[in-house]
């Protein structure tokens, strides 16, 4: 064969052909280049969620929320009042009123703005949510990582050890834990974290198991990688989507359980406003203040709803192999 | 000087529930650079399994090495750590996989998978090895390279990834390419280009190609020897010449008889092999292919033959094949056309 084989017109021909075969001519394929250029799979991802009403409402719900929480000492306590401030000389003109233009959500039983506690809860809630699943998911992902890369007495001691986990009333362990450390944020963290790693661990190692069994990890040990780099490099990338997913679902999930603790009364305690001890005060006043229940319960309902959708929002735009 | 890649007595067996499967069960060659070496045989005849075990892919446990060795240059890879089989994997002994739409990884663009052997082994900077992946794109013949590298998988053709795979076994100069079953996986044009493609690279760069595949056409293009394998075992080594027109062991006629040919007029019909390959864990008695053989005699279930040079450089298992008048009389449908 002519040692400038790639110069010979006959292969050029040989090579428009194939092209034409595969883009229908040179100027389609001109296209695609200029289309490929600067598309990642995350602004495929992008492009695919932007198409998803229901997650991009989601996702525009949890903005509002953080742009609320995270600009409340800005304007919060100047329109509506602070969430703590209790004006002892108006306690009982300010108590349970209904709501109205000065409180848009009305005030609870020590006069308070249920609007600004509503506002300031959603600190709580979303920091929750956020560090405890960021626990969870660390955790979850050392623990199914190495149960899954190295098997065998890893994967027996790992899952074993999620499934006992699996068995503990959630609440109770979490009451436990809480007691063990004292009343506190950390705590609330830290308790939420560690009850729900296992299930994090779980999706992660059968996530891993199907990826490394995958052509490319073993093109990937042929090059000459080493386990480390086709663990983190080739095997991780490819195996976290489903993380994404969950750690995002995960997220309402902590939110009703720091509501649920907070509920009852071991939670972050009063008076820092949280959902859940809002709620937990307005168990008294059901009938006479519905409006106390009313907003903290549908500020939990429409957040996590909200994260819930955009987990499932993500778990379609992050599937490579649903080509729209 | 020891040979370029030496297989030598080769045993890999599998540890499983069910008992002991030899895949591999005693091969043995030698490679040289610039020859190529093409290895047939049926699905389950250890074809593969011998190359995995070359690039030390095959997990153990399951897999063991039970006995032989191979070595590089002189060197046992099989005595080798990790690390030393790190710096050959990839860089003096690459690997073609077989199936081009599951063997890049679809998170990285083509350019940055090819230039990852670069990054691993020459300690190249990312700009540099980015280059180098561009260069060798165009090498494999993929039009606007610098372009194509910017692409992901997923927007490549089958036959552009086998390119690409390509591209990336190439990239460090290998010795030694190992090309298992590189064109199954593409249609029928695209595979005649990709074994130009192979055949132009091997003569530009020196390297020695281990050419796995079951077909035949395949290897009467590219294969300076031939190595015919079955039931784990080689029964019938040669140069393609002896192979192809003086083949000396029953399977290797059944082979070729099972090949459409578009030179024979008559309507004739394929002639298949007859029967299944034997378990590898329950070999036959004397000659594994022995139950599927037409010509098989009251010895064959006694004893088993191991290679044997029948003519200079032309080795068969098969009792008879040292039997002139045997092969004669056996192989009246090659000699017809011979």
């Amino acid at each position: 064969m002519a040692p400038d084989f790639f110069e010979d017109p006959r292969r050029r021909d040989i090579g428009q052909a194939a092209e034409e075969q595969t883009f229908g001519g040179s100027e389609a394929l001109a296209e695609t280049v200029v289309a490929g250029r600067g598309r990642t799979l995350r602004t495929d991802a992008w492009r695919r969620l932007r198409k998803n009403r229901l997650a991009l409402a989601g996702l525009v719900w949890i903005c509002f929320m953080i742009i609320l929480a995270a600009s409340a000492d800005l304007w919060v306590p100047h329109f509506f009042g602070a969430p703590t401030a209790i004006d002892t000389s108006k306690v009982a003109q300010q108590s349970l009123l209904s709501p109205s233009a000065d409180h848009p959500f009305g005030t609870d039983k020590l006069g308070r703005d249920i609007l600004s506690r509503t506002i300031y809860g959603a600190r709580v809630s979303l920091i929750v949510g956020v560090v405890a699943v960021a626990i969870m998911v660390v955790i979850g992902l050392i623990l199914g990582a190495v149960a899954a890369y190295y098997g065998g007495w890893w994967d027996s001691i790992v899952m074993r050890t999620a499934d006992v986990f699996f068995a503990f009333p959630y609440i109770l362990f979490s009451i436990v834990l809480i007691a063990l450390l004292g009343f506190g944020l950390q705590t609330v963290f830290i308790a939420i974290g560690v009850i729900g790693w296992p299930s994090i661990a779980r999706v992660f190692r059968s996530s891993i198991l199907s990826v490394k069994n995958n052509e490319y990890v073993d093109a990937a040990r042929a090059m000459g990688a080493s386990t480390p780099r086709i663990l983190f490099r080739h095997i991780m990338p490819n195996a976290v989507a489903p993380i994404i997913v969950y750690g995002t679902m995960s997220i309402g999930g902590a939110i009703l359980t720091e509501a649920a603790l907070s509920f009852l009364g071991v939670g972050v305690q009063p008076p820092a406003p949280t959902w859940g001890n809002m709620l937990s005060e307005a168990r008294s006043s059901l009938f006479t203040a519905p409006w106390l229940m009313l907003y903290p319960g549908l500020a939990i309902l429409t957040t996590v709803l909200a994260f819930v959708l955009l987990g499932d929002g993500l778990r379609d735009a992050l599937d490579v192999k649903l080509k729209e | 000087m020891p040979p370029l890649l030496e297989v030598d007595d080769l045993h890999m067996h599998f540890f499983t529930r069910d008992g002991i499967v030899k895949a591999v069960d005693g091969v043995s060659f030698s490679l040289e650079p610039r020859e190529t070496l093409g290895v047939v045989g049926e699905s389950g005849s250890g074809k593969s399994v011998t190359a995995l075990s070359i690039m030390r892919l095959i997990p153990e446990p399951p897999g063991k090495v039970v006995k032989g060795d191979i070595r590089f240059r002189g060197d046992s890879i099989l005595a080798m750590g990790e690390k030393e089989q790190r710096k050959l994997r990839g860089n003096r002994i690459a690997m073609i996989f077989q199936d081009p739409m599951t063997s890049l990884n679809p998170v990285y663009r083509i350019g940055k998978q090819i230039a990852e052997p670069l990054r691993i082994h020459k300690n190249m900077s990312r700009k540099d090895s980015w280059d180098a992946a561009v260069e060798l794109l165009k090498q494999v013949g993929i039009p606007q390279a610098a372009d194509r590298a910017r692409s992901y998988p997923h927007e490549f053709s089958g036959g552009m990834r086998q390119r690409a795979m390509i591209a990336i076994a190439l990239a460090c100069g290998p010795d030694v390419l190992i090309a298992d079953e590189p064109t199954t996986a593409l249609d029928v044009t695209i595979q005649a280009q990709i074994l130009e493609l192979i055949q132009e690279i091997q003569a530009r760069t020196e390297s020695a190609i281990i050419m796995i595949t079951h077909d035949l056409g395949v290897v009467a293009d590219v294969a300076d020897h031939v190595l015919v394998m079955y039931a784990g075992r080689a029964v019938e080594f040669g140069t393609a010449d002896d192979v192809f027109y003086r083949p000396l062991h029953p399977y290797t006629w059944g082979l070729l008889e099972s090949l459409p040919r578009h030179d024979v007029d008559e309507k004739g019909q394929l002639c298949p092999i007859k029967g299944q390959p034997p378990s590898l864990i329950n070999l036959p008695q004397g000659c594994a292919f022995r139950p599927r053989c037409a010509y098989s005699q009251g010895v064959c279930t006694m004893e088993r033959s191991g290679l044997v040079e029948i003519t200079p450089g032309h080795f068969s298992a098969c009792q008879f094949s040292g039997d002139s008048g045997f092969v004669e009389k056996a192989c009246g449908f090659l000699s017809r056309e011979r």
